[in-house]
């Protein structure tokens, strides 16, 4: 696979103006996952298979459609991780058994959303990090189980309203650190991404395009039918969950954390809030202000941790 | 018995209607199967719910290949094939549309047997999946034409499905539901329930044995690229957004890159390009564009323009 | 050609390493975990060119292994009871990929209770999936078996999982004899694996296992994999009689011991049979007219064989080691429905025994024999039974007194 310059992404004229991606998938409208795959792709390019797990993204091919130009193998919501051991490994033996020429190599990409990730699929993925099988792991993590219907899954924020947390204060648990439960794998690379940020994005696909091991993504991935809000939001979402800390960008290798795009002043974590369907209620009625205050806090801790921003 | 299908975009409220009927006619003595087909169905993509009700046990299942009844809560999505409306339509089929144009016109665009009604569009918004209260609108339309519910008893199933929302929204509702019922009751009756099968005289089905095929054509497998692109999810649209090029700067493909389908391209001159064969109307680069230069217009009224520009 | 003698397990590895698979996904349990043990010492001391890999669980030891055979790799696998079930979900999804690879599978009885011994539920669970299902007798069929399988498995006209099945303890870890065959002439029977049209590389678009909308697609490909099992039926008959030539060995799919005549007939699976031809020999010599019936493949199922095979006989025993609750025996099942409707059929008697490791004796064998010939007398086929004695609920009754199980019941009173 050929290298370019990990420096190659500066502006945002820099940014693919073609997409590989084929149009006509059945995501809905302004989904935050499908934004994020679309700008990987042009980037990754069409020597790729993607391992697909059960999630909204199991529709991206219906026979006979399919958006992908390379190679795409659907497998279940528990395994893609091993689909993407088999995969790999058979292309490593025909490389080695000179049946399959290094300009016909492909890198193997796992595309889960966050119910795989966190929860059904957790110790396919960590085998294949033991392992170190060279692949990339994508995980779209819409915070709940959005394929179907939105429930609450390990990923779902607290406070949040899901079809299994109607009540009056939402979700009661915490979301799930997959990035540190992944970084303690200690595999290549580990980073949380959002297609809100197209560059920061773009930057960290080309420097993983360069290494091997497991390098694992996990993209914040706004969802205006799970999160309930007008699709034309979903850029203004994303953007807002960095902005106000609730999504840190940052990387893992070697055994550092790197944050990468750390908001200057955060912005009130309500901001980001008060425009999704999922919080409403913590300011209607009435404001909720503990509610609030709670959620903020702990964005604030987080960042007094991590000793940036 | 009666079938009945509505159908909607995702976000019109088909299953509601279907729900709301379903009640009524139970409320009204009736057996009933009420029921969304569910599938694929996103926000603005075509989706349509049915309810069934007769007088003994009701021992059809499925979705409804020969309607009583039809009604459209988007006409748009009448002449969309992969909708399928006008599936399984004939002469003793009655076709509700809610629609601007004249049932005289529709009967002549879809050279249809059916008899065309028209459910006068009254509330106009921008956004046709957010059409308020379609839903409860088609189903106390359709109450009306089977002549067999009462006026009280199409509240009462409008109150009960409605149940969980503000009860400002369920007098909203209720209000605009009972007009359309006492629109439609000029036509009580129209809709009569239709027969069964007939197993003396029926078309034969064409079996076949199904041929055996080698694993390299019967496989799970699709051995071209992109082919995705056939499928139009443009046709999910209901707002279109429309590039104002002298405003636009060229500026660094800011649409193009957040377009989630990647349907905006950049041509060669260095300016964007909207493929509305699969742009989903999301509007994400309406709301993108640094200098404002993409517009939204609702997609009825941009389909309105291009039949006058071409007439 | 080698003779020496092999465990079971053993001889399942050896078939593996004739195969020249590429590939093994693996995961230990018990009864298997030698058959994957002598692949990885091979593989560490250089005598076999494949990769093992240790997943995390079958799920995704059987993922692994049709994803691979789906990039173009001859792969293998092994597995057993608790095991198969864990990886269930893939069995049944990559059965669909039509992606041949073979596994191994150690029939042992499944939870609950737990237990480390043989039967056939585990196996009859993987019934419907769209695997092959190969049954051994002795460790020699399980050594060509294999090769077998890869055969029948990537034929172009086939082209679907097989396991290959054989007993948890009577076989897998009991040495017999076995002949070996050469590498040489292993690998010019098996072939080259062929991945004919699916195989992902650069430059050539392969989406693979999507998602269908609608029972039209959705029929078509279901119904294909059926068809493509049964096609099994006629490509096996031409790769035995070529087995056979290269080999000397014949392995009819149906296994027919002294049925020329025969006017009482066992039906078995795997290594039990063996115990019905001993008796089916006893009974000879006591001039009883007995014979023996063993499917080796049970996917797809030899249905117009056993017809012929059964056609005016008096009577047959069933003896089934597995059951399905509130049913029976399944392969009773099996051939009361090949039988039902044919004229001269036989009277079909239905026995569950051998549940979990639980032996079989002589004594038994004739026992039924007679209750056959007593019902076909009567004209009229007996009532289940299990194979179960006095003594042996003498024994469980101990069992139950020390876990005062009667206690219990005094207390519910």
């Amino acid at each position: 696979m050929s290298k370019q310059s990990p420096l190659h992404f500066h502006r945002m004229k820099d940014m693919p103006s073609t997409h590989l991606l084929g149009t006509g998938t059945p995501t809905c409208a302004g989904c935050g996952g499908l934004e994020t795959l679309h700008t990987i792709y042009d980037i990754l390019g069409e020597k790729t298979v993607f391992v697909n797990a059960a999630g909204c993204m199991t529709l991206l091919s219906v026979y006979p459609f399919t958006p992908f130009r390379g190679g795409w193998l659907y497998t279940s919501m528990a395994s893609a991780p091993a689909g993407a051991q088999g995969v790999r490994d058979a292309l490593d033996i025909l490389l080695q058994k000179k049946k399959l020429s290094p300009d016909e190599n492909v890198e193997v990409v796992v595309i889960t959303g966050d119910g795989a990730a966190y929860g059904m699929g957790m110790s396919a993925t960590s085998g294949a990090m033991d392992r170190n099988l060279d692949f990339i792991y994508l995980c779209y993590d819409n915070e709940g189980y959005g394929n179907t219907g939105q429930q609450y899954s390990p990923a779902t924020p607290h406070a949040a309203r899901t079809s299994t947390s109607r009540g009056s204060h939402g979700y009661p648990g915490y979301k799930k650190d997959l990035f540190a439960i992944w970084a303690a794998h200690n595999p290549a690379y580990v980073a949380t991404v959002i297609a809100a940020e197209p560059l920061d994005l773009a930057k960290k696909i080309e420097k993983i395009k360069g290494m091997s091991g497991p390098r694992m993504l996990i993209s914040l991935a706004p969802c205006p039918t799970g999160w309930d809000y007008d699709p034309q939001l979903s850029v203004e979402i994303g953007r807002l969950a960095v902005q106000t800390g609730v999504w840190p960008l940052k990387e893992y290798s070697d055994g550092e954390v790197r944050h990468t795009k750390v908001p200057k002043r955060r912005k009130p974590v309500e901001e980001y809030l008060q425009l999704q369907g999922r919080f409403r209620h913590l300011f209607e009625p009435q404001r909720d202000a503990a509610g609030i205050a709670e959620i903020q806090s702990r964005i604030d801790a987080y960042w007094e941790r991590a000793k940036v921003g | 018995m009666f079938r009945i299908r509505f159908h909607g975009r995702g976000g019109q409220g088909m299953k509601t209607a279907s729900r709301i009927l379903g009640t009524a006619f139970f409320n009204a003595g009736y057996e009933v199967q009420d029921a969304p087909r569910y599938g694929a169905e996103r926000r603005g993509a075509p989706i349509f719910a049915y309810v069934r009700a007769d007088k003994s046990a009701i021992n059809e299942r499925g979705v409804i290949d020969r309607p009583d009844l039809v009604c459209v809560a988007d006409d748009t999505l009448v002449g969309m094939p992969a909708a399928g409306v006008v599936q399984g339509m004939d002469a003793h089929t009655v076709l509700l549309i809610n629609s601007h144009e004249t049932a005289a016109t529709w009967q002549q665009r879809l050279n249809t047997e059916a008899r065309v009604l028209i459910l006068t569009a009254t509330e106009d918004v921008e956004d046709r999946a957010e059409l308020p209260y379609i839903g409860s609108r088609c189903a106390a339309a359709a109450a009306a034409l089977t002549n067999v519910i009462e006026r009280e008893t199409l509240v009462a199933a409008l109150t009960e499905e409605l149940g969980h929302l503000p009860a400002d929204v369920i007098t909203q509702n209720r209000d605009i539901a009972l007009r359309a019922f006492d629109d439609m009751k000029q036509h009580a009756g129209l809709v009569t329930p239709g027969s069964m099968p007939s197993a003396s005289d029926y078309d034969r089905p064409e079996w076949i044995e199904m041929p055996f095929d080698n694993a390299a054509i019967s496989n799970l497998a699709i051995h071209a690229g992109a082919t995705s692109v056939l499928v139009r999810t443009g046709l999910w649209r209901t707002m279109r957004p429309v590039i104002n090029y002298p405003k636009c700067s060229g500026c660094a493909w800011i649409c193009s890159t957040y377009c989630p389908d990647g349907a905006i391209n950049v041509r060669a001159d260095g300016y964007p390009e909207i493929d509305y064969d699969h742009c989903k109307g999301c509007l994400v680069c309406v709301a993108q564009c640094p200098p404002h230069a993409i517009e939204s217009i609702p997609e009825h009224v941009a389909r309105e323009q291009e039949a006058e520009a071409s007439a | 050609m080698t003779r020496k003698l092999l465990t079971g397990n053993s001889a399942a590895a050896w078939g593996a390493r004739l195969a020249g698979v590429d590939y093994i996904p693996a995961f230990p349990i018990t009864p298997q975990t030698e058959i994957i043990e002598d692949l990885a010492a091979w593989i560490d001391r250089g005598e076999m060119d494949a990769r093992l890999v240790t997943l995390e669980s079958e799920h995704s030891m059987i993922t692994a292994a049709g994803s691979a055979a789906s990039s173009g790799v001859r792969a293998f696998t092994a597995t057993s009871s608790q095991g198969l079930l864990y990886g269930m979900e893939m069995v049944y999804t990559v059965a669909g990929w039509r992606t041949p690879f073979v596994m191994v599978n150690v029939s042992r009885g499944l939870a609950s209770p737990i237990t480390l011994e043989s039967d056939h539920n585990d196996i009859m669970a993987a019934r419907d999936s769209g695997f092959l299902q190969i049954h051994c007798a002795t460790c020699q069929e399980i050594a060509d078996g294999v090769l077998i399988a890869y055969r029948l498995a990537e034929h172009p006209e086939v082209r679907v999982p097989a396991i290959v099945n054989l007993d948890g303890f009577y076989l897998s870890f009991t040495r017999e004899p076995v002949d070996l065959a050469e590498a040489s002439e292993a690998s010019a029977f098996v072939g080259e694996y062929d991945p004919e049209n699916l195989q992902f590389k650069g430059n050539s678009p392969l989406s693979q296992a999507m998602a269908v909308l609608g029972g039209g697609p959705y029929s078509y490909f279901r119904y294909e994999a059926h068809l493509a099992v049964q096609r099994a039926l006629s490509v096996y008959d031409e790769i035995i009689d070529e087995f056979e030539d290269r080999f000397g060995r014949r392995y009819d799919m149906i296994d027919s011991y002294r049925m020329q005549d025969a006017e009482y007939v066992f039906v078995m699976l795997g290594s039990f049979s063996t115990k019905a031809r001993d008796a089916v020999d006893s009974l000879r010599a006591a001039g009883w007219k007995a014979g023996l019936l063993r499917p080796r493949v049970f996917r797809p199922f030899p249905q117009q064989q056993i017809r012929q095979l059964l056609r005016g006989r008096r009577a047959v025993a069933v003896i089934d080691q597995n059951i399905s609750m509130g049913m029976g025996g399944v392969l009773h099942s099996e051939f009361a429905t090949a039988l039902y409707g044919t004229t001269d059929a036989p009277l079909l008697a239905s026995y569950i025994g051998g549940l979990g490791g639980r032996d079989i004796s002589q004594q038994e064998f004739f026992a039924m024999a007679d209750e056959l010939r007593q019902a076909d007398e009567r004209g009229e086929a007996p009532a289940a039974r299990l194979l179960y004695t006095e003594h042996e609920l003498t024994e469980m009754r101990k069992l139950q007194a020390i876990a005062q199980a009667e206690q219990a019941e005094i207390q519910q009173h």
